[in-house]
């Protein structure tokens, strides 16, 4: 049973980190954004995380009975999957649809591999991916928040959004201003308000402050390295950097680029999953790197607004090519060496 | 001789059952996975792709073995393709012919026949050595279990991303007033992968339990 | 040398007899399908599509052949136009095929204009294999109508707006983008290069 997890080659040091003490951090970490969820978004942010994370632990625990393996819904994996997909989709999301999502990213992204750890693609990014493909309208239909739009519906029990104000997310804007040539300096000045997270946009994704909080505290209780967050926000604010520079009538501003979308989210909380990102200090810069070069493609060259789910499952797929490159050099060196 | 003719039709019968079951090509021989994985977006074309295969393999499964005595070793390979790919020239032009919308439908992947392992690997393993009543007996098999496994993967997908199948509508949509809502990935190569992956650990469970 | 020749035929004489008879089988059928197929790709399809934009059209009479046309990529294709008659011999329009680069492959359009290049009447699909669901919308009444007695030519894209509006704005299908724009961008190149030179030959 995988209730430690490794999370680097030899030698190890042991420490008292458990799956769960880790996942409850994560837990901990991503609270700070679902309050800001609750005050954007209502009662919408409440029901969708339930019917999540409610979803993906009924499948896990299903998978579990099926394949006649002992129960694995204690180590609060489940959960967080189920939170960061229900943070990645929009809020006035069908419900059906997120179970489906939810079935999907425990089922296929993660039980078929033979469950936690042995996935090769974040689950959560599994289902979002699908939900993607499967429904792109609905998954590009963006709520005003609440704190702008005082008529918003309450309780999130309508089966599709028709009666929710809707408007384009930030990052939609800014591909329209790239599309148009024209306009991304005006983009400019609602940083602030991208920054705090009232826009449209994925129900947990707005509020980068509320994530940077939550992605600061799991830095401090070590649950996460540095690396891989720093390397992705530091690439994106350098590639971004450079389109802004090239024509800033063109391209948004760097921070306009940082604050929006899934970067931060993605960033402290999906690209960072142990399982699926490399071990080695050196591989994680290059991961990290590759998330935030391959999300700027996709924003500044792409078809789609945002490309941070595409980006950190390209970069799942290579991390065991990136693990074998940076593989440390045991005491003694190589047998070749020798 | 009584006895004789019992035990070649146990042969003629196992050949048979072979292809569909214990040496499905797609399921337990992985081959032939370029049409599999890209024609199976609906049935209607997947049925298209499995009867030509179904053509492709009993012409050249004859051809093949009836010029098995006069093969040269270093030069079977040569000879398998040359009379695989006339074959599905035949095949392609007589779909352009007359099923010119299905023709379109398949695009390239009629052309691809000729390298489909399927066929080759009959004629090596099969046709290369024996009469030519057995290897029409297995292309027959083997023919149609390809296009029933490539039926069963059609339908699961062609009803999860448009709620037909044959395009006949089975779930009620709801854009017109039903409940269904098309899962469109199953449309794309992702559904393929998806399902056949599922359907490869189902099978192997089932002859798992039952062996 | 005389040895070598004999080994050679010995080891090949089946590959080349087997290349003769198989080649002489293909002649065979080729030549027995070949006027049917030759049917299907210039008239079925063409019929088939036409039907569906302008039911009333009795028959297609070839008034210009090899019209070249300049695309915005700067390939030079020829399209051929054809008169579209009802029953009793009026004139009902002009169709031409255009040609242009989808997301998957070409895309190929039966385009029909009204009498005076005017207005569009409307296209059909005759070559498309784009993702389904997203850039195969194009066959479906949701984006096709759009063009349906729009002006002909000079059509924009746009992301957001009312599909039911017909004017020279083009709402995008959702997530095929890139169709959308390859339809517009051949409607734009096709229909005022082929006016124009209609009118060169005095036929509008």
């Amino acid at each position: 049973m995988l209730t430690d997890i490794t999370v680097s080659f030899a030698p190890h040091i042991s420490k008292k980190h458990s799956t769960r003490s880790v996942m409850l951090d994560v837990i901990i970490g991503l609270a700070p954004a679902m309050i800001a969820a609750v005050i954007f978004f209502r009662l919408y942010a409440i029901t969708l995380v339930a019917t999540c994370v409610i979803s993906c632990m009924a499948t896990e625990g299903i998978c579990n009975l099926i394949r006649k393996k002992p129960n694995t819904l204690d180590d609060l994996s489940a959960v967080i999957t189920g939170i960061i997909l229900a943070f990645s989709i929009p809020p006035a999301f069908p419900l059906w649809a997120a179970i489906v999502g939810s079935v999907f990213s425990i089922a296929i992204g993660k039980m078929v591999f033979g469950g936690l750890g042995a996935n090769i693609f974040n689950p959560a990014m599994v289902g979002r991916a699908f939900l993607t493909a499967s429904f792109g309208m609905m998954m590009a239909t963006w709520t005003v928040p609440g704190t702008i739009d005082p008529n918003m519906p309450q309780i999130a029990a309508s089966e599709n959004a028709v009666d929710v104000r809707t408007q384009a997310s930030p990052l939609a804007y800014s591909k329209n201003a790239q599309k148009a040539q024209y306009g991304a300096r005006e983009l400019n000045e609602s940083v602030g308000d991208i920054f705090l997270g009232n826009v449209g946009g994925c129900l947990g994704e707005t509020s980068a402050l509320a994530l940077l909080i939550g992605g600061i505290y799991l830095l401090i209780r070590k649950t996460i390295s540095f690396h891989i967050p720093v390397a992705v926000l530091l690439s994106t604010f350098i590639f971004s950097g450079i389109a802004y520079l090239i024509n800033s009538d063109y391209y948004a501003s760097p921070l306009y680029h940082l604050s929006s979308g899934g970067l931060f989210i993605g960033a402290f909380f999906i690209a960072t999953d142990p399982v699926t990102a490399p071990l080695t200090r050196r591989g994680m810069w290059l991961f990290g790197f590759g998330v935030g070069t391959i999300t700027m493609l996709v924003r500044i060259f792409g078809s789609f607004p945002e490309g941070m789910m595409y980006s950190i499952l390209l970069m799942n797929a290579v991390t065991p090519l990136i693990d074998r490159m940076f593989k440390r050099v045991p005491a003694g060196g190589l047998p070749s060496a020798r | 001789m009584d006895n004789n003719s019992q035990s070649s039709i146990g042969l003629y019968k196992n050949t048979f059952l072979a292809g569909l079951w214990n040496e499905n090509p797609v399921f337990r021989l992985m081959l032939g996975m370029c049409p599999t994985l890209a024609v199976t977006g609906a049935v209607k074309p997947a049925f298209t792709m499995g009867c030509c295969v179904i053509f492709v393999l009993i012409c050249s499964n004859i051809v093949v073995s009836l010029m098995r005595n006069l093969l040269k070793p270093h030069l079977r390979i040569m000879m398998f393709t040359l009379t695989i790919a006339t074959f599905v020239t035949i095949a392609d032009l007589i779909l352009k012919a007359f099923l010119p919308d299905m023709s379109d439908a398949l695009g390239p992947y009629v052309p691809l026949i000729i390298v489909n392992c399927i066929i080759i690997c009959r004629a090596e393993a099969c046709a290369s050595k024996n009469g030519m009543f057995i290897s029409i007996i297995d292309a027959i098999g083997m023919g149609l279990g390809f296009t029933l496994t490539l039926c069963v993967l059609a339908s699961i997908r062609e009803l999860l991303a448009t709620g037909a199948i044959f395009e006949v509508q089975i779930l009620s949509l709801k854009e017109s007033g039903g409940w269904f809502v098309p899962l469109a990935a199953f449309s794309m190569p992702i559904g393929a992968f998806v399902t056949l992956g599922l359907m490869l650990g189902l099978i192997n469970l089932v002859s798992k339990k039952r062996s | 040398m005389q040895d070598k020749i004999k080994y050679f035929l010995k080891q090949s004489w089946l590959l080349i007899a087997a290349s003769f008879f198989f080649g002489l089988l293909i002649a065979v059928t080729n030549a027995s399908l070949k006027e049917r197929i030759d049917y299907n790709l210039n008239v079925y399809k063409y019929n088939k599509a036409a039907k569906v934009v302008l039911p009333e059209a009795d028959n297609f009479e070839e008034v210009a052949e090899s019209v070249s046309v300049k695309t915005n990529s700067g390939k030079e294709l020829t399209t051929s136009v054809k008169k579209a008659v009802d029953s009793d011999g009026n004139a009902l329009g002009w169709a031409f095929i255009c040609e242009g680069k989808g997301f998957a492959d070409k895309v190929q359009l039966l385009v029909i204009v009204d009498n005076d290049f005017e207005r569009m009447i409307g296209y059909g699909v005759l070559y498309s294999i784009e993702t389904v669901k997203y850039g195969d919308e194009i066959r479906f009444p949701e984006f096709m109508n759009q063009f349906k007695g729009a002006p002909a030519g000079g059509f924009q894209l746009s992301k957001t707006g009312d599909k039911t509006i017909i004017d020279s704005e083009i709402v995008a299908i959702t997530g095929a983008t890139i169709t959308s724009q390859a339809v517009v961008d051949m409607f734009n190149a096709f229909i005022p290069q082929v006016k124009e030179q209609m009118q060169e030959k005095g036929l509008i």
